[in-house]
């Protein structure tokens, strides 16, 4: 079930390795799984592509690891999508819409316990220089850097 | 010198020394008093029965030993690197042990010799998770990035360790970055189980939870971003504590998700858990987000199991939360729990049971938010100014080549789903959502606590599992912490109990069970812990690797 919505997701080989999963929690969301792709589709959510992540993350991958992320990758991918499926498969089931739901960007704790703003010199400068693997005071040394664009 | 201090199991067991002579009173005002007066007073007539040691305060029994002269920190020292040398081959829970600790040790001797005040964790051994920062210790994160990286200073709750006069006998094995359940993802070494060395410790905290299983330590600090302190304290039948978001300073713990990230504790009883969250605890100028609050003594209110009433508990409502009962945990794990109920209500709690709806909804939501903080927070290992660089003729390929060769794939691919749920046009699909099913989780932990004083659920579906079992299954990993990952959504605190065993193979495995309360309240949690704990029937939860030590 889960390749089938793969398939309609993207056009890439099926995948040849199940979910396996025995939990319940993950069974529940894997359920819906075409609902997953008729929102992705609705929504226009592209599926992750690997090259252009990795080049945005800065991670040079090898052509085995394109191959193998994406696949776990998109078996990930699949099941956050059940989550943006939440308002109306979850929400059935719940009666909440999260659409009217505040995000939280952290815990409702204390914080906020902002100290002044004002510069102040670390004490074990040396030690911070000692770590920088290319240094030629005062600087950071890096090689030339290019503008690809 | 008293031949009895050979091993530490007379300090695990009082009933080894009852004719002794114990302090007539405790000498330094520093200790929790009423702890320290009902140990005494308790001592001589207690033996706890044979086939089961009722845990008791490592901290408390070793201060007092010390402090009566009659051992010292060197002694205790040398008998844990002993037994942590015999250990270590067979779990490899340290990614790096300290070559300061009998010196540190005999500093300690020297104070109390000459009489001067020495902090409550003095000649404590402590182990310290590898992503907390050490200025005298190398700081990996068990990541090959930051391989022989040494931090130019140390982590506000290591510097209050040792404030403390607490050791600091090594830097513990982890998932790198904590970015696992199972500690396999450690660039350096696979950290085995004490129960049964075939099996995971748990993780990303397994060296530490492994360490004071083995008793290779006292106590330890961990991490907890999802679950990482409580599911290996369940997996290593350890106490687990997890304290409330911002009550223990992250100065100079390696950022993971930040809106989830605690600095956790490791012991082998409540009290201990309790000590050392009370030593790390407090507001700090250098993390905006700790607490501004009092900082209880969390163990002061602790009564002796001799003290106890017949229903010690009365009145308390404890809600057991259904949707963490479901099909998908071990029918085992599911009974431990219900065992634990039952003790629970003996003790003369009110247990009913009390849904959270949103449940489900936080694993998800959890990884979304995590793996999108972590491809922020951890695009500061570029190489540049610390950490393994690799040579290239331009800085792009510089910092692409240096994170390709320092990050293991779990990271890698963290970072590439979180990259990708923050891509320009995903962001409200993914990462805004994943904060709206944070602000529901928030919700119905309010309503269900409003109702219950503490929540009941298993620390993690099952036990310990194979080493190598889900390594290749992200999703089956990751179902794995549906336990524990809403907490750190609400930012509660929670606390970790061993409560019973379940059958593995040759071995029995320990399981523990988790105790929910509202934030800031994790002297109601260790309150209870202690009494559970005090008043649990056969059950010994030291492994058979050390037993043989302690028997």
């Amino acid at each position: 079930m889960g390749s089938r919505a793969l398939l309609l997701l993207r056009a890439t080989p099926p995948r040849t390795t199940d979910l396996n999963l025995n939990s319940s929690f993950f069974s529940k969301s894997l359920n819906f799984q075409n609902r997953v792709r008729s929102y992705s589709v609705r929504s226009g959510l592209d599926p992750p592509d690997l090259p252009r992540l990795a080049e945005n993350a800065r991670i040079s991958l090898t052509p085995r690891e394109v191959e193998e992320f994406a696949l776990k990758i998109q078996k990930v991918v699949d099941w956050y999508l059940s989550l943006s499926l939440c308002v109306c498969v979850f929400g059935q089931l719940q009666a909440v819409d999260l659409q009217s739901i505040q995000p939280a960007i952290r815990a409702d704790t204390d914080g906020g316990n902002f100290r002044d703003d004002l510069p102040e010199t670390f004490e074990n400068r040396e030690a911070m220089i000692s770590a920088v693997p290319n240094y030629e005071e005062p600087f950071i040394k890096v090689p030339k850097v290019l503008n690809k664009e | 010198m008293l031949s009895s201090l050979h091993s530490p199991r007379h300090l695990l067991l009082h009933h080894r020394y009852p004719t002794l002579p114990l302090p007539s009173k405790p000498l330094s005002s520093s200790s929790p008093k009423s702890l320290h007066t009902s140990h005494s007073q308790t001592l001589p007539l207690s033996p706890p029965p044979p086939q089961s040691p009722t845990p008791t305060s490592q901290i408390l029994t070793t201060r007092e030993s010390l402090l009566a002269r009659r051992t010292t920190a060197l002694d205790l020292a040398e008998t844990f690197l002993r037994g942590l040398r015999r250990t270590e081959p067979h779990l490899h829970s340290f990614l790096h042990v300290s070559d300061a600790v009998l010196k540190e040790a005999e500093e300690i001797d020297r104070k109390i010799e000459r009489n001067e005040a020495v902090g409550p964790l003095a000649g404590i051994l402590v182990a310290v998770k590898d992503n907390i920062c050490t200025a005298d210790m190398p700081t990996t994160a068990g990541s090959r990035v930051l391989e022989g990286y040494r931090p130019p200073f140390d982590a506000t709750a290591v510097r209050k360790l040792r404030e403390s006069g607490a050791i600091i006998v090594g830097k513990t094995n982890l998932d790198e970055f904590g970015m696992g359940s199972t500690t396999e993802g450690s660039a350096y070494q696979v950290t085995a189980n004490p129960w049964d060395l075939s099996r995971v410790p748990g993780g990303s905290s397994g060296g530490s939870a492994a360490a004071v299983s083995a008793r290779q330590c006292v106590v330890s600090l961990g991490s907890d971003t999802g679950g990482s302190v409580r599911q290996p304290a369940s997996f290593c039948g350890v106490v687990g504590l997890k304290p409330t978001y911002g009550r223990v300073s992250r100065y100079g713990l390696v950022a993971y998700a930040s809106s989830l990230d605690v600095i956790g504790c490791f012991g082998s009883s409540v009290a201990d858990a309790g000590i050392l969250l009370h030593s790390i605890s407090g507001h700090d100028r250098f993390d905006a987000t700790s607490s501004k609050r009092q900082v209880p003594d969390f163990t002061s209110q602790f009564i002796s199991k001799d003290f106890l009433e017949s229903k010690p508990l009365k009145g308390l409502r404890v809600g057991v939360i259904r949707e963490t009962l479901d099909d998908g945990v071990d029918p085992e794990v599911i009974s431990s729990i219900h065992g634990a109920t039952s003790h629970l209500e003996e003790l003369g709690c009110t247990v009913t049971e009390v849904s959270l709806p949103s449940f489900s909804l936080g694993l998800p939501a959890y990884y979304i938010l995590a793996s999108s903080e972590s491809s922020s927070n951890l695009s500061r290992y570029d190489g540049v100014r610390y950490g393994n660089q690799v040579a290239a003729d331009e800085l792009n390929s510089l910092y692409e080549h240096s994170r390709a060769k320092g990050f293991g794939s779990e990271v890698k691919m963290r970072i590439l789903m979180g990259t990708y749920a923050l891509s320009a046009g995903y962001y409200d699909a993914y990462y805004k959502r994943a904060q709206q099913v944070r602000t529901l989780i928030r919700e119905n932990f309010k309503d269900a606590l409003d109702k219950n004083d503490i929540l009941i659920s298993p620390a993690a579906p099952s036990a310990a599992y194979k080493i190598g079992e889900k390594k290749n299954d992200p999703l089956a990993m990751y179902a794995g912490d549906i336990m524990t990952v809403n907490v750190n959504l609400a930012g509660l605190p929670a606390l970790v109990l061993p409560c019973g065993f379940v059958e593995g193979g040759s071995n029995s495995l320990p399981v523990g069970f988790q105790l929910i309360g509202a934030a800031f309240e994790e002297e109601k949690l260790l309150k209870v812990g202690h009494i559970f704990e005090q008043t649990l029937q056969g059950c010994n939860f030291i492994p058979p690797l050390v037993a043989d030590d302690f028997a």
